[in-house]
């Protein structure tokens, strides 16, 4: 068990460092590559500041170095294991705590760091609210379709799950905001942004004051939420609810199925008590990949909705050629997905006994 | 004569196939008295599980339906039941155990729970502690001891006559009056077979209850059954007791049903000196075509982070074996013993570990795939599946020239038409079935094919990897005596492997037995079944269901 | 015994009747064979130019002056794939000729084909124009680029709103006519969904057919490989692509296939594996027939099946990600793309409804019924869930 962690973990890291590299070979291979000019053309500025601020940038950066060294030194800043470095760039003694430096973002002037840790938690909390509902409803719905097979529920089912995969994003979402948050139809919902303004003053729960009813900071987190997750989760649980619905029916009509039948069991409790926990099996294989999936539909549904999350500022990073806000959030999503393959292969040999890694 | 336990009467299955309907079962009246067991006898298709599955009432819903027919089971018509009291009966009063016990159980519960639950469904108010105690009581009843732990363990962790056992405890746990065993040892070894088949008888005497026995194989007949049916296209031909059935049939198809059992199959003079293998000094054995020399295959295991070998899957270990020019030596053995792993070797379709493997005088190991292509004329295979052997994507035709042009054989496309031609007819199947696709053929067709391409390059020496195991026994009759036919016609040797001693001593003139990856015996055929001399041999041949006692 | 009809068809024969049964199927081959109809015949169905004109008896198609060297290749190279699909030969040879047609279409077209590089629309409504004997104006009388100034087009306007001139779908901000620019933008969604697709389908069949035929150290480093893809945030790796690359339609094309393969070879792995240990792979190992023919006769024909699925949801997928990139205003500029029409609803205050339903619907139909296509696929290859449930 400790062993396959540990080759599993071993086994990351080529696959991070290999992310990496695909990306920071796209930026240096690109017209204009990685160089000051990038960042400093378009200001307005006599010759000689423009050269102090291009010799700045270079020193700072190491941005006049090629591209492979320009690489190994971001690598020796963010890993915890390496050199340190003194402010003028040189190299000091090596060290086996040194702790990560994920540099200073071009456009913003902070700490990657900083940033990303403002953003993170808030895309993972639209992700993590987003996969218990795509999957409680995804069950609900191809359970009710397997026991009912072919009937109108079914049929009916099946070709609005494979509709609703095929809304794209964006169009969900826009049509979402235009009638439900707009001013010009209904206005159920907020338009951007996950909290009010007051919320932050709020407290957590809801309660009755003088005023009236106050909403609370958890409810209206809530009701921000509602609908970027339902954009976030629907496409999802359409491919889901198929595969469910696959999958019991696989089990339906399979031996050990059949053999509780003959001891005597009623219909409902062959479902609910024998094939229920092994249809979930591939669910939590595919789970797997889900994570990925979702991290990309946020940059979308971010977008839309205006939350600053780590999406958004995936994009306004790439639009602003900022190196090192780019290559921090590559291998940050990078590691969130395979840690959550990890985690789905840890929840399989926790749910199927036949599972064991040696 | 008391009531009958269970009376079937007229009893009609039809099944709803892609909008058609199939007669699976027209017209069957059988009885079962109480502690006897009835077996139903007959090929695949014939019926015999659907009409077990009917008296259970556990054919999907929606696909059939019982034009007629009554089922009175202590006097009560099975079909006239509801819902409800039909599952009352199931597993209390009337069980089934089926065929593969691995899929049959429940991967992701405990043994345990899964007979408790059976016990707790039909014993209303039981606590679970006393559900415990009873299948404990159970398991040992099946000889499976250890229970405390047993109860804790996954199917998957068990053997499969250990789940066998598991299924039979289960059934078993509500003391039901009628236990029905659908091929309940078809997919097991023969000597686990013959534990389980006393089992059986066993837990009858003890118990005094009824069995309908389900089976193709006559051996097993010949164990369990007080009465026989034989069952042909959903109708049974013909009914009564064992003996009578066995030694007298009555009926044209039982009687072409029991000669095509390899016991009952006359061996056809042998030719030459192959005849006499065995008793002749060596000099005068004709030369050796193929010799094994301490042949290895072992798989690694690897473990631990680095994947580092701890250690080895011996699936062949250290055999060494001669084989004589047109003889046809059966390699036997249970599961896992090594013998199609060996066969493989010998073709270098797997690579071996170590040791030689000499065609001919040629050494086949390490050679390089070059080399190889050009020798592999000479040994050719045929293979267990029918489903699989053929590429589904090709005309039969194209399946079987392609070989003769990689070879060089024939001129043109036109005279490898026509060899292939000839073949297909020396397999006796029509020529025109060059223009077809494999999945318009039975499955006994698709194994001559399989054999037609193993011909097609006219190799001196063919493997055949249990290619009568999936076939019916009429079919594999017609199979073994259609390659005793080619053997001659064209001077084959013959690598035949099989766990079916019926069809070894029929067919073969040596026999090697193979246990662990090691061969435990091996010598002339009537010697070695006649009078075996190693301990795993007896068992091997104590075990086999014979017709006769 | 059972007493089926058995067919004398080859495989690929019965897997294709099997598919087209349904009625799904059936709408969505209809919408694709409507989008290929229009993509190809765009310059005749949209256009502010008359196609046949006769003017003082003189019969003209000025049409045809104006096509340009892509509409006339993409109309060559249609009618060159009705051909070849006539053509009896073998499927290897058909893909050959139609390459190398293709090729030379391309040469040809660039040669001779030189339109007027700039066109001024306000001519064609001119008296040159309009003043004849008689015309025959294409069913939808605007240009794609046609931003109808000389009509004092105010931009964007719902559909059927303007008097004079009739829109069925509306007009866009620069004013020109939505509906005219949907039928131009089905070239770009068509030929996305296939080059892109095609690119992934080619790299992945590669990748995975040896990571599965020769396993070992092939197989890991091929493993790695496909992981690396597999978790890159494909989304941001084209969003760092395009905004470090420019935005350039054919970029956009060979970074989406680029990126996408990791699927397919992970399918063509698990089929190659499990094919090498059939009994007919090793059949034709122990004839000895020579390693191409296995690979290609043997094994590939065999295990093409979940890629056609996985290639149908495929080319639903590049789309949609040219539709997120144009959306996110990183799209192509020039001609003219559903995505795009998308994201001008957005950025607008007021809820142009017109311009999300129409470009999002063409999107959501053209998704659907490739997603329609592949679930049929999927359907007719995979023997598990037939009808008759269970019984042997």
């Amino acid at each position: 068990m400790i062993t396959y962690l540990l080759r599993r973990i071993l086994l990351m890291i080529p696959t991070l460092l290999g992310i990496t590299v695909l990306v920071f070979t796209v930026m240096a291979l690109s017209p204009g590559g990685i160089s000051p000019q990038a960042l400093i053309g378009g200001m307005d500025m006599k010759p000689e500041e423009r050269k102090a601020l291009q010799d700045y940038f270079n020193k700072r950066y190491g941005l006049d170095k090629p591209a492979p060294v320009q690489y190994l030194r971001w690598l020796n800043n963010v890993s915890p294991i390496g050199f340190h470095t003194d402010e003028q760039g040189g190299y000091t003694e090596f060290s086996f705590t040194k702790g990560m430096d994920l540099g200073s973002s071009f456009q913003y002037g902070r700490p990657v760091f900083d940033i990303l840790k403002e953003r993170i938690p808030i895309t993972l909390l639209l992700n993590l609210v987003t996969i218990p509902v795509t999957y409680f409803i995804a069950i609900a719905v191809g359970m009710k379709s397997a026991a009912n097979r072919g009937s109108t529920f079914d049929i009916c089912m099946g070709i609005s799950m494979l509709a609703l995969w095929s809304i794209p994003t964006m169009l969900a979402g826009v049509l979402l905001l235009g009638f439900f948050a707009n001013v010009q139809y209904l206005q159920w919902f907020p338009t951007a942004g996950i909290s009010s303004r007051e919320a932050l003053d709020m407290p957590f729960l809801p309660h009755w004051n003088d005023s009236g009813f106050v909403r609370g900071f958890l409810l209206d987190r809530i009701w921000h939420l509602i609908l970027p997750v339902l954009c976030l989760s629907y496409g999802s649980f359409a491919a889901l609810a198929k595969l469910t619905r696959t999958s019991i029916l696989e089990n339906l009509n399979s031996d050990y199925a059949r053999t509780a039948r003959a001891k005597g069991l009623s219909e409902h409790d062959v479902l609910w008590r024998h094939v229920f926990r092994n249809s979930l099996l591939p669910l939590i294989t595919v789970s797997a990949g889900l994570l990925p999936s979702l991290l990309a539909g946020s940059l979308i549904v971010e977008n839309i909705f205006s939350i600053n999350g780590m999406g958004q500022l995936a994009v306004e990073a790439v639009r602003g050629r900022d190196r090192e806000l780019v290559l921090s959030i590559t291998w940050v999503s990078g590691f969130l997905t395979l840690i959550g393959y990890l985690i789905a292969d840890f929840c399989y040999m926790l749910a199927d006994p036949r599972v064991s890694y040696d | 004569m008391s009531q009958p336990l269970l009376e079937v009467r007229n009893l009609r299955t039809y099944l709803t196939v892609n909008g058609q309907d199939i007669k699976a079962v027209n017209g069957i009246n059988f009885s079962i008295g109480k502690g006897e067991t009835f077996c139903l006898v007959g090929e695949s298709g014939s019926g015999k599980s659907i009409s077990a599955l009917s008296v259970m009432r556990l054919l999907p819903q929606g696909i059939h339906s019982h034009p007629s027919g009554e089922i009175l089971f202590n006097g009560r018509d099975l079909l006239q039941l509801d819902d409800s009291a039909i599952r009352a009966i199931r597993g209390s009063q009337i069980a089934m155990i089926f065929q593969e016990p691995m899929t049959s159980l429940n991967p992701v519960m405990t043994i345990g729970d899964q007979i408790i639950e059976a016990i707790q469904l039909h014993q209303a108010g039981i606590s679970h502690e006393e559900a415990a105690a009873q299948t404990i009581k159970a398991l040992e009843q099946v000889q499976l001891f250890n229970s405390q732990e047993r109860l804790k363990s996954y199917p998957h962790q068990l053997s499969g006559g250990q789940r066998q056992r598991v299924m039979i405890a289960m059934a078993l746990a509500c003391k039901p009056q009628l236990l029905i065993a659908d091929e309940p040892t078809t997919a097991l070894d023969v000597t686990v077979q013959a534990e389980i088949l006393k089992l059986m008888r066993k837990l009858q005497d003890e118990t005094g209850m009824s069995m309908l026995f389900i089976t193709h194989d006559f051996g097993v007949v010949a164990q369990m059954a007080h009465q026989v049916g034989v069952m042909y296209q959903g109708n049974l031909i013909e009914t009564g007791a064992t003996g009578a059935i066995l030694r007298h049939p009555q009926q044209a198809y039982t009687r072409q049903l029991l000669a095509a059992v390899p016991e009952n199959m006359v061996r056809t003079a042998l030719i030459g000196s192959a005849n006499q293998a065995g008793n002749e000094p060596e000099a005068n054995q004709p030369a050796s075509l193929l010799t094994i020399n301490q042949l290895k295959v072992w798989f690694p295991i690897k473990k631990g982070i680095f994947r580092k070998t701890v250690d080895f899957v011996r699936a062949v270990d250290d055999v060494s074996l001669t084989i004589q020019q047109g003889q046809i030596v059966a390699v036997v053995g249970e599961s896992g013993c090594g013998k199609t792993t060996l066969g493989r070797a010998v073709l270098q379709l797997e690579k071996p570990t170590s040791g030689s493997v000499k065609l001919d005088n040629q050494e086949l190991t390490g050679l390089s795939s070059q080399e190889l292509r050009l020798l592999r004329r000479k040994m050719q295979i045929a293979f267990q599946d029918p489903q699989s052997s053929l590429n589904p994507r090709l005309l039969i035709e194209t399946a079987l020239t392609e070989p003769m042009k990689v070879h060089r054989i024939g001129i043109n496309q036109e005279e490898r038409i026509e060899l292939a031609g000839q073949i297909l007819e020396s397999v006796q199947l029509k020529r025109e079935f060059l223009w077809r696709y494999p999945h318009e053929f039975s499955g006994g067709q698709r194994q001559r094919i399989g054999l037609a391409r193993a011909l097609v390059l006219n190799p001196e020496f063919i493997v055949c990897d249990e290619i009568t195991s999936a076939l019916d026994v009429s079919v594999q009759a017609e199979i073994l005596q259609l390659l005793l036919k080619i053997r001659q016609e064209r001077n084959l040797t013959l690598l035949f492997i099989t766990h079916n001693i019926g069809v070894v001593e029929y067919l073969s003139d040596r026999t090697v037995v193979m246990h662990n990856g090691k061969i435990v015996e091996h010598g002339a055929t009537t010697q070695v079944c006649g009078t075996p001399q190693h301990p795993y041999t007896q068992k091997l041949l104590a075990a086999v269901p014979r017709l006769m006692r | 015994m059972i007493n089926n009809e058995i067919s004398h068809e080859s495989f690929s024969a019965r897997i294709w009747r099997k598919t087209l049964g349904g009625v799904g199927v059936k709408l969505g081959l209809a919408w694709v064979i409507f989008l290929v109809f229009a993509a190809v015949f765009a310059p005749f169905l949209a256009n502010s130019m008359p196609l046949l004109m006769s003017k003082n008896g003189v019969i003209s198609a000025p049409v045809f002056n104006y096509l340009s060297q892509e509409d006339v290749w993409v109309l060559a190279v249609f009618f060159l794939a009705l051909f070849v699909f006539r053509l009896k030969i073998g499927l290897g040879k058909r893909v050959l000729v139609y390459v190398l047609g293709g090729f030379l279409c391309a040469i040809l077209v660039s040669l001779w084909i030189k339109p007027p590089v700039l066109i001024i629309y306000d001519d064609f409504r001119s008296a040159r124009f309009t003043d004849v004997d008689w015309r025959i104006m294409p069913p939808i009388p605007y240009a794609p680029s046609d931003y109808l100034r000389d009509l004092g087009s105010k931009g964007l306007e719902a559909p059927l709103a303007t008097d004079g001139a009739l829109h069925l779908m509306g007009t866009e901000e620069n004013g020109a006519d939505v509906l005219s620019r949907m039928i131009h933008a089905c070239r770009i969604s068509l030929s996305i969904g296939f080059i892109s697709s095609g690119i992934a389908l080619v790299i992945g069949v590669i990748v995975g057919g040896l990571m599965g035929y020769f396993s070992g150290i092939v197989d890991m480093l091929g493993m790695r490989l496909v992981e690396i893809f597999e978790d890159i945030p494909t989304l941001f790796l084209l969003l760092t692509f395009v905004a470090f690359f420019g935005r350039s339609l054919y970029m956009m094309m060979v970074i989406i296939g680029v990126t996408g393969w990791s699927g397919y070879a992970r399918y063509v792995r698990t089929e190659f594996l499990k094919l090498r240990k059939q009994d007919f792979v090793q059949a034709a190992v122990a004839s000895g027939l020579p390693l191409t023919s296995i690979l290609f006769r043997h094994m590939l024909p065999n295990g093409v099946a979940p890629l056609l699925v996985a290639a149908s949801f495929g080319v639903a997928g590049a789309i949609l990600s040219e539709a997120t990139l144009s959306f996110l205003g990183l799209g192509v500029v020039d001609a003219p793309s559903w995505g795009q029409m998308l994201d001008q609803a957005v950025k607008s205050s007021t809820f142009n409804w017109w311009m999300a339903l129409f470009p999002g619907g063409a999107i959501f139909m053209t998704v659907f019924s490739y997603n329609l296509i592949g679930e049929a696929f999927r359907d007719a290859i995979d023997p598990k869930l037939s009808r008759n449930a269970g019984v042997n």
